[in-house]
């Protein structure tokens, strides 16, 4: 339960429920700014380079990546892995803190789902294309084919993580869109425009707030966070056995599974506090994202990143442990030191030290701080993957197959063009949909404002 | 068809709670309570419940069950492959298939039956006694011809619990 008077109020400023309407509405009611045109302007750019990249590869094929035989995995892999990681804070986020009934998580959980959504259609992309021919990328799926039939493997990881990441964008999309259906039917019934009336009217699929539908959505949004939930920790432990069921040396450890999903908890949080901090900012939501809110991100974060430490020195340990040369050379020579030493100390110190700052409260107070630490974590779990990847395959058993992996630009550009794709994605996002999640902060507000004399009673007597 | 309503607004969920005993109390039956968010006494008021949780195991298992006999027709009995002397039967690796599908398969079946029984789709004609309740107003509704026969002033009643405006409208059957 939310203790209101250990805690303090949820939602400042002393609102009402129409106030709370009008909050957060506004930003759709209100003229586009100019840091939106302009933000929109450069993501598109940076989508439209990404467009020229997945072009080429399309066209002339994976040989403009920087990818060999050796390292027959590079940034595409890393990338998959790293938006796969952010898109799973969304979900972790709001379905945990809703089965834990966290009421704190109600001005939050709208953007980190939006967050979800658009990062996990950023990572669908780099398999997709990475399989060479996209014109044929509808082989996966198990249907009745002239082949044979000749189904498909599945006892293949890569298998599973088809079927993984397109049920999670699927549920996570469906779960965020079904969440939204109470608040669409608010900017309805306000809309003065026509044509804002008929289009929110239409998304609003003729909610109209009766008991009737209540009782379903609250038994529904139960149901789906508790299964969900599975899912949350399913598929990155799906996406870990990509790595954990090859015997490539730093890849074959069981630890990877939870490791995985710690991570992308980790890396989910920090872009969520991120987004927030930029919500909130812009938009003046201070009184809905408050310093506690971000307070709360910043000790999950600094829990977190206690694993990741643990995660990374028992990984170390047990390649000394097991007594296996290749694990000793790949852990000691070719990521504590060698050629990818400042990746392998980039990822420990990013993920692992600076985030440990936050055990200051000065430091989890100042919104500078908490930015600038969330964007190294991001930088920090990129990294992360780049040793797992790279590392590992640059240097296998045999010497004679050694080499090194630079990208091309073909490869950045497909990256930078889904970071564009992101940016674009959130932006429209702040526009068109309510940022947090109407209903359900109007849920909590009796519960979690402060009364002033509830204040004194409960002062020392 | 068309039938007289009594639409009661409040401005508290506290005052609705109220109106609701009281009304219930000398045996009035209210139509329907509409509310900005989930108010679980309103709901509970109305004295319905849901079997959502029962749905959603049905279409796991049915599910489960389902994805597990594709698996096993296609990969056992259909074309068996020898995956480097394997059993095609390789039941443990079935399971992470099965369990991401069944997840997904109470997901859309859920949400399937969600948008059948609460009603909403996209394109609903839908009615909606006052516009402001999923801004900031607590709406209670009672059908006049269903309470006909109760001999109490319904009006004074809610005024004196603090709704602070009464309407009186025809509206089509509430559904």
């Amino acid at each position: 339960m939310y203790k209101t008077e250990v805690r303090g109020s949820l939602i400042h400023g002393n609102k009402n429920y129409h106030q709370i309407s009008s909050d957060i509405i506004a930003p759709i009611d209100q003229p586009i700014p100019l840091w939106w045109k302009a933000a929109f302007g450069v993501s598109m750019l940076a989508l439209l380079y990404g467009v020229i990249a997945i072009y080429i590869t399309v066209t002339v094929g994976i040989g403009t990546w920087g990818v060999n035989n050796s390292v027959a995995w590079g940034w595409e892999i890393i990338n998959f892995v790293w938006w796969i990681g952010i898109g799973h804070a969304g979900t972790a986020f709001s379905i945990f803190l809703l089965i834990l009934r966290q009421k704190w998580r109600t001005s939050i959980n709208r953007a980190a789902e939006a967050m979800t959504v658009v990062a996990v259609g950023c990572a669908a992309l780099f398999p997709g294309i990475h399989m060479g021919r996209i014109w044929l990328a509808f082989y996966i799926f198990p249907y009745p084919n002239t082949r044979g039939p000749l189904w498909v493997n599945y006892n293949s990881p890569l298998f599973w993580d088809f079927i993984a990441i397109s049920a999670y964008l699927l549920i996570s999309a469906s779960f965020w869109y079904f969440g939204m259906v109470p608040d669409f039917a608010t900017i309805r019934d306000r809309a003065t425009s026509k044509v804002k009336k008929a289009v929110y009217g239409f998304f609003a699929f003729g909610w109209t707030g009766s008991t009737k539908e209540w009782l379903r959505y609250e038994s529904l949004s139960y149901v789906l966070g508790g299964i969900a939930a599975v899912l949350v920790v399913s598929v990155h432990s799906i996406v870990s056995t990509d790595f954990a069921s090859s015997v490539i040396p730093g890849w074959h450890t069981t630890i990877f599974p939870p490791y995985f999903v710690v991570g992308a908890i980790f890396s989910g949080f920090a872009m969520v506090m991120t987004l927030m901090i930029i919500i909130r900012k812009l938009y003046k939501f201070q009184d809905y994202i408050t310093d506690s809110h971000l307070n709360a991100i910043a000790k999950i974060l600094v829990f977190i990143s206690l694993i990741m430490g643990t995660a990374y020195a028992t990984e170390i340990f047990i390649a000394w442990y097991s007594g296996s040369d290749y694990e000793m050379f790949t852990f000691f020579r070719n990521r504590i030191t060698g050629d990818y030493a400042f990746q392998f100390w980039a990822m420990v110190i990013c993920n692992a030290f600076i985030p440990q700052l936050f055990w200051f409260k000065k430091v989890r107070k100042s919104l500078t701080m908490a930015f600038i630490i969330s964007i190294f974590i991001n930088i920090g779990m990129w990294y992360e993957r780049f040793n797992i990847i790279v590392t590992s395959l640059s240097k296998d058993y045999l010497p004679s197959s050694w080499t090194t992996y630079n990208p091309t630009w073909v490869e950045i550009g497909f990256y930078i063009g889904t970071l564009g794709m992101f940016v674009a994605g959130v932006l429209l996002f702040f526009k068109y949909i309510p940022m947090i999640a109407i209903s359900e902060v109007k849920g909590v507000l009796k519960a979690t404002t402060l009364n002033p004399t509830d204040n004194k009673i409960s002062h020392h007597e | 068809m068309n039938s007289q309503h009594i639409i009661s607004v409040f401005d508290e969920e506290e005052k609705l709670l109220s109106a609701i005993h009281k009304v219930k109390e000398k045996g009035i039956k209210i139509a329907e309570i509409y509310t900005p968010y989930p108010v679980n006494e309103a709901i509970e008021a109305m004295g319905k419940k849901s079997r959502f949780t029962l749905a959603a195991f049905l279409f796991g298992f049915a599910g489960a069950v389902a994805v597990l006999a594709f698996l096993m027709y296609t990969a056992v009995f259909d074309w068996p492959i020898n995956y480097g002397g394997k059993p095609t039967n390789a039941f443990p690796s079935f399971i992470v298939v099965t369990i991401v599908l069944t997840i997904l398969t109470i997901t859309l079946a859920s949400l399937f039956t969600f948008s059948v029984r609460a009603k909403v789709y996209p394109g609903k004609s839908f009615v909606m006694p006052d516009e402001r309740s999923m801004d900031d107003k607590f709406i209670m509704v009672f059908n006049k011809e269903e309470n006909i026969a109760i001999p109490i002033d319904l009006i004074g009643l809610l005024r004196e619990e603090g709704a602070t405006e009464i309407i009186q409208k025809e509206l089509q059957p509430l559904i």
